[in-house]
């Protein structure tokens, strides 16, 4: 159904930055792979809360899409492979590309070679040049918005000072000059086509496999903006009629696919149709999962079942359940223009109420408690940076006496309301309480401009709720844009560092993290600049998100891996 | 009385202009920004300001207004950037008079959303309509027929209560239990006629309609009951009565008539109301009807089609009342227009 | 909500109907005589009563609070089964002698504070809202009917304006913006339950009034005609006379009726509100967001379910006979 306020707050997760890859292995209860392989054929329906804000794939940002579409209608130059095993889930394979790529000039030069013989579902070969067109989409700013805009950061072309972007402004509209430094930066030679960026992108692949933003785009079948929900295929289905913001779609098996152009595994491709059912709330999904009747048999969703449901997901619906830890954290930023001794955000650390959060949002199948912003999938997570459990409140009192505050210390929260989250906020409030602060609370109401609102700078609030999840799988899609004051602190701003975090060792271990070409290399100072973080209390993390998720007794072969971001893989699940 | 019509029309007219003048000043003050939420939370300052110039946002609220009723007779395209329409012309819309904006979000015209939604909510709107006025004033004239019984009590009381129960809970309710627990009826989702025929359209309208008539219901129960006691009680009744005529005969003859007027009045003024989109309704059982697009269009400030709601549900609203008063005129004579 | 609202105007439209006859606000019959025929009526008797009860105990409960026999806030997670979605461990929404109704799943804080408490904040909406709605409607309608003319008509359009806004989508659409409006009035931050409450109000209230003025107007019109104050003109009473002591004293019983009336109409509507995401959310609790909370509860914690609805059942149920009883008495005709 939908109520303002719920499709509001999935609105928010939408918003909290996408995407991710996650691994379930080190979490959950049941099992993430739960029937047996299954035949080809038959209508498999998924159903998901709320409307998809695109479908277009330059502005594709949210986990679920992202992976649904890699598995049915948009093949990239390398994509992440169905495997339980998390690291070989987020290994790039080659998928359009004959390769992973090569690189050279210390990771600042990418070289992909394209496939013989893929095509569009038209039939017309996918050829360099497309790929080439959909990178030049995302500089269109105005236009081809809200995807990921990493290429504008790295991609060779000079910046234009009156507008701080890039001086290539798109492929609708830009100077001579502009389309000049395009031509250069990317350029193709027969089936190869090379990326030159301004500076080291050593898991550049992983960036590519995780998101959208380089997939190829035909210039004839552009509108701009009123492409926004169009699909062109390159994959094994495409789309029947149009897509329905409202309501979803169907895809149907696209001819023009031949699967002995795609060497990843990772497209079976078993059901004959796939009907995307967009609207309904996550209680009537699990309402009708758990009655399983009918097409409900052989659907899966993409919504966690609500905790008020959980008491039902006994017997054989329980055998139709998967828990799996997601690539979403949920953790607390500290307002360093208000509070500005350490000895007082120390004290809110100790006395943060973690386990109280976790109940209040439905128990350890909802959250698992934080102890790292990184999730735990991704490289560079560290177990102990937080203690995370009920909080010590003795020990919070403490630290205010040492700092010489007057207790009890003012506070106050501010997080998007909902339902759970004005639960889970009033658990933290009775464990800060407890630990010397007098806490209000400032649950707002207004979700979609929550983010806005966090990131003026002149936010009042002294502790601010925040979600995130890793862009690809590597610490330096989470500590460095969060917290890197230099891209963040404008004065009309503070970016996605909310609590105007400043730090130059923090910044300057960023920096030696992003300019080392080896990976091993690029953690070990990622982990170095988190324990800055930590040692500041420039956030307390809370929570880890756990998808558990129904699907209907015909479903087959249903799993969830790192490569779906732990939602269900369309690679491998059919219907008997 | 056609001048008398013509003359509410016109009067009808200049308050949509006034409607108007007034949402586009109440929500220029709206310190929100929509250009902020089309261009996602990854986004510069310096790119959301060329997302708000792409949707015109950056203009003054008077330009912004005389762009829109410009729009409304002449047509729109959108962006309105004529260095674009001349380098990449696929990418601008073209909104046809009566233009009443476009819809960034949903990539339509709004005229174009309201075509698409009509049909839902007026479906709804009628099939409810029809339940609780055959329900209301069947049940209403019953209890009064037997007043002071027990089924005058057992009727007037359960539709009281059918009433007090929120919206959303009954509809939740019946949604959960009929539809998917003892699976009575399927789970409700819109299918035209044309889609599905005749029948799949009223099944699948049934709970819908049914959670909206079972509140409405208790209105005109309660009313019917209370017009058909009056009624009876007046003079004429009494010397119908007193000519011998039967009982059955004197209410449908002359009580019925009588209360008709200020039901009709009633009747009206609620199915417009209704035309213009159940809020709750369809957001429980997920109709995407103009009340759905009310919820959905304030969540994605989609302003052309908040303003374009605001209109449309207003010209409702005044049509209602113009026929509701004709109506008015024909069945009791006593009425006078003009 | 947009409903609930309809609800209301056609509810008005029944006063208007009803007690725009003369005889009901005329009354041959004094305040003594329909009192005693609303004596005599059992079913307004019992919902005065429970109008009464309910008005006393949110009267009582800020106090109750203060004392610390109502814990609206208090959290209680050991009582909750942490594996099962953190609902209560024990049946009957884990009622014991401490938490008569249960206590509240993810928190386990005592339902019976919550709901008490909650009264408390959805009769003040309510009140306030009626308040606003019947202050502006009764004197625009007032001075609509004595003056006439260019103001009776200026205010007649002003009626109509304000009847064709669709109220659901404005009070949807400007939420967000004129919560912060109100909160620069007021102390406290955008998200303080005051400036919540202060928008709600005010928005319900400045919708709320044509039906009422319209209402008004008509009885002004009617009672100016009536014999009395043609007698009192006759003798030469002054127009400042006849309106304070001979037409004012009248108007107090459609009033009253449309007060009763309204006031179901707009705890409902705080109900739907809070459903629809606007108004006062927690921790500060209303009949209307612990309802919002339990509604997807119905099998995990049926008590749970259960009493939220309950409770704003039988107080809209019971002001709406209150209202329907009043309008009886107050007009003899409905007796016959």
């Amino acid at each position: 159904m939908a109520s303002y306020r719920k499709k509001a707050l999935a609105l928010v997760a939408a918003a909290s930055m996408a995407t991710a890859l996650a691994a379930c292995g080190s979490g959950g209860g049941s099992s993430n792979s739960g029937t047996k392989a299954g035949a080809t054929g038959g209508t498999l329906t998924y159903y998901i809360k709320a409307a998809l804000e695109h479908t277009d794939p330059q502005r594709t940002y949210v986990g679920r899409d992202i992976t649904d579409w890699s598995r049915t209608v948009y093949r990239q130059l390398v994509t992440f492979p169905v495997s339980d095993d998390p690291t070989t889930a987020t290994t790039p394979v080659p998928d359009l590309a004959t390769n992973t790529g090569t690189s050279s000039d210390s990771a600042k030069t990418w070289q992909f070679t394209i496939r013989p013989g893929v095509t569009w579902q038209d039939g017309k070969a996918i050829t360099c040049a497309d790929f080439k067109y959909g990178a030049s989409r995302p500089f269109a700013t105005d236009v081809v918005t809200g995807g990921p805009n990493y290429i504008l950061t790295y991609l060779d072309i000079p910046i234009d000072s009156k507008t701080g972007l890039p001086i290539y402004t798109g492929p609708y509209k830009s100077s001579a000059a502009g389309t000049a430094a395009f031509n250069k930066a990317i350029t193709c030679a027969g089936n190869t086509i090379t990326y030159h960026f301004k500076k080291s992108w050593p898991d550049f692949p992983l960036a590519i496999a995780a998101l959208h933003m380089m997939d190829p785009y035909r210039q004839d079948k552009d509108q701009g903006d009123k492409s926004n929900y169009q699909i062109f295929s390159n994959g094994p289905y495409e789309l029947q009629g149009t897509w329905d913001k409202e309501t979803g779609g169907t895809f149907v098996r696209n001819p023009n696919y031949k699967a002995s152009s795609d060497t990843t595994g990772s497209r079976k491709a078993l059901p004959n149709k796939i009907i995307f059912n967009i609207g309904k709330t996550s209680e009537t999904i699990a309402d009708q999962l758990i009655a399983d009747s009918g097409p409900d048999k052989a659907a899966v969703t993409g919504q966690s079942i609500p905790p008020s449901y959980y008491s039902q997901i006994t017997g054989s619906v329980a055998s139709r359940a998967a828990s799996v830890v997601s690539p979403y954290t949920d953790y607390a930023v500290i307002n360093f223009k208000r509070i500005t001794n350490v000895k007082v955000r120390e004290a809110i650390a100790a006395s943060t109420n973690d386990t109280g959060w976790v109940t209040a949002g439905g128990g350890a199948k909802s959250f698992k408690e934080a102890h790292d912003i990184v999730n735990p999938a991704v490289k560079g997570y560290q177990p102990d940076l937080y203690p995370a459990g009920a909080g010590d409140p003795a020990k919070s009192k403490q630290l205010l006496q040492e700092a010489g505050v007057k207790t009890p210390y003012p506070l106050t929260f501010t997080y998007p309301s909902s339902d759970t989250m004005d639960k889970q906020a009033a658990a933290l409030k009775q464990g800060w309480e407890a630990g010397g602060f007098k806490v209000t609370l400032e649950g707002v109401a207004d979700q979609d401009t929550y983010y806005t609102n966090i990131q003026a700078p002149a936010q009042k609030d002294d502790v601010i709720w925040a979600g995130w999840g890793a862009d690809w799988p590597s610490a330096i899609t989470v500590t460095a844009p969060l917290f890197d004051s230099r891209p963040n602190l404008t004065p009309s701003s503070n970016g996605q560092d909310y609590g105007g975090y400043k730090s130059s060792a923090f910044n300057a271990l960023v920096d030696q993290a992003q300019g080392s070409s080896d990976l091993d290399a690029q953690t070990k100072y990622l982990q170095q600049a988190d324990q800055v973080l930590a040692k500041d209390v420039a956030y307390v993390p809370l929570d880890t998100q756990i998808f558990y998720m129904l699907r209907g007794s015909d479903v087959t072969g249903y799993k969830t891996d790192a490569a779906s971001n732990s939602y269900p893989d369309l690679g491998v699940i059919g219907v008997k | 009385m056609l001048a008398y019509i013509v003359r509410r029309l016109f009067a009808g007219g200049i308050l949509l202009v006034a409607m108007s003048m007034i949402t586009f000043i109440l929500f220029f003050a709206i310190p929100s920004d929509p250009a902020q939420f089309a261009c996602g939370k990854n986004c510069s300052l310096a790119q959301r300001a060329q997302v708000r110039k792409g949707l015109g946002y950056d203009k003054p609220v008077a330009v912004q207004w005389e762009n829109f009723a410009v729009g409304v007779f002449k047509g729109r395209d959108y962006p309105d950037d004529k260095s674009l329409a001349k380098s990449a012309p696929q990418l601008i819309a073209h909104c046809a008079a009566p233009c009443l904006g476009y819809s960034r979000v949903n990539l339509q015209t709004v005229t174009q959303e309201f075509k698409q939604r009509i049909p839902v909510s007026a479906s709804l709107a009628l099939a409810a309509f029809l339940m609780w006025i055959i329900g209301g004033i069947g049940l209403g004239a019953l209890a009064a027929v037997w007043k002071g019984t027990i089924i005058d009590r057992g009727v007037v009381g359960i539709s009281l209560v059918f009433y007090a129960f929120p919206t959303f809970f009954v509809g939740l309710f019946l949604l959960k239990y009929l539809a998917i627990k003892w699976q009575v009826f399927p789970v409700p989702s819109y299918i035209s006629i044309a889609d599905g025929g005749l029948w799949n359209w009223f099944v699948n309208l049934i709970l819908p309609a049914l959670t909206l008539a079972l509140f409405y219901m208790a209105g005109y129960v309660r009313m019917t009951r209370a017009f058909v006691l009056e009624s009876m009680s007046e003079d004429y009744l009494r010397t119908a009565k007193a000519k011998g005529l039967a009982p059955r005969k004197i209410l449908y003859k002359h009580t019925m008539r009588a209360a008709l007027t200020p039901l009709v009045t009633m009747a009206g003024l609620d199915l417009a109301g209704l035309l213009g989109g159940a809020v709750i309704t369809e957001s429980v059982f997920n109709y995407n009807g103009l009340g759905k697009l009310v919820v959905d269009s304030v969540i994605t400030f989609d302003l052309p089609t908040v303003v374009g709601l605001v209109l449309l549900l207003g010209a409702f609203v005044i049509v209602a009342n113009i026929i509701v008063d004709i109506l008015y005129a024909l069945i009791d004579p006593r009425v006078r227009v003009g | 909500m947009s409903q609930s609202e309809s609800q209301m105007e056609r509810l008005d439209t029944a006063d208007m109907v009803d007690v725009v006859d003369p005889e009901a606000v005329l009354g041959k019959s004094p305040t003594q005589l329909a009192l005693g025929r609303f004596r005599r009526d059992k079913l307004s008797m019992v919902s005065f009563v429970v109008v009464a009860v309910y008005t006393i105990g949110a009267l009582l409960a800020p106090l109750l609070v203060k004392i610390g026999f109502l814990k609206p806030e208090l959290q209680h997670q050991n009582l909750l089964n942490v594996s099962l979605g953190s609902i209560p461990k024990t049946h009957f929404g884990g009622a014991s002698w401490s938490h008569p109704l249960g206590v509240v799943p993810g928190t386990g804080v005592d339902v019976m504070s919550r709901l008490w408490y909650g009264i408390t904040f959805s009769l003040t909406i309510a009140l306030a809202a009626s308040l606003v709605a019947i202050v502006i409607g009764t004197v625009l309608g007032i001075v609509s009917g004595f003056a006439g003319g260019i103001v009776d008509a200026v205010i007649g359009r002003l009626v109509d304006l304000t009847l064709s806004f669709p109220q659901t989508l404005m009070l949807l659409a400007l939420s967000s913006a004129g919560v912060v409006a109100c909160a620069k009035f007021l102390p406290g931050s955008a998200s303080d339950p005051l400036a919540n409450g202060f928008y709600e109000v005010l928005v319900l209230g400045l919708f709320g009034w044509p039906p009422i003025t319209r209402l008004i107007r008509g009885q002004v019109l009617t009672i100016r005609e009536r014999e009395f104050v043609e007698a009192a003109r006759l003798f030469g009473a002054s127009k400042g006379r006849i309106y304070f002591k001979e037409i004012l004293p009248n108007l107090w019983a459609p009033v009253l009726v449309s007060f009763t009336l309204t006031m179901p109409a707009y705890i409902s509507a705080e109900a739907a509100l809070s459903y629809l995401g606007v108004g006062i959310h927690p921790p500060t609790p209303t009949l209307g967001n612990v309802l919002t909370d339990s509604i997807n509860y119905s099998v995990a914690d049926f008590s749970y379910f259960f009493y939220p609805a309950l409770l704003i059942a039988i107080v809209v149920v019971s002001f709406n006979l209150l209202g329907d009883g009043l309008r009886d008495a107050l007009d003899p005709k409905a007796d016959r």
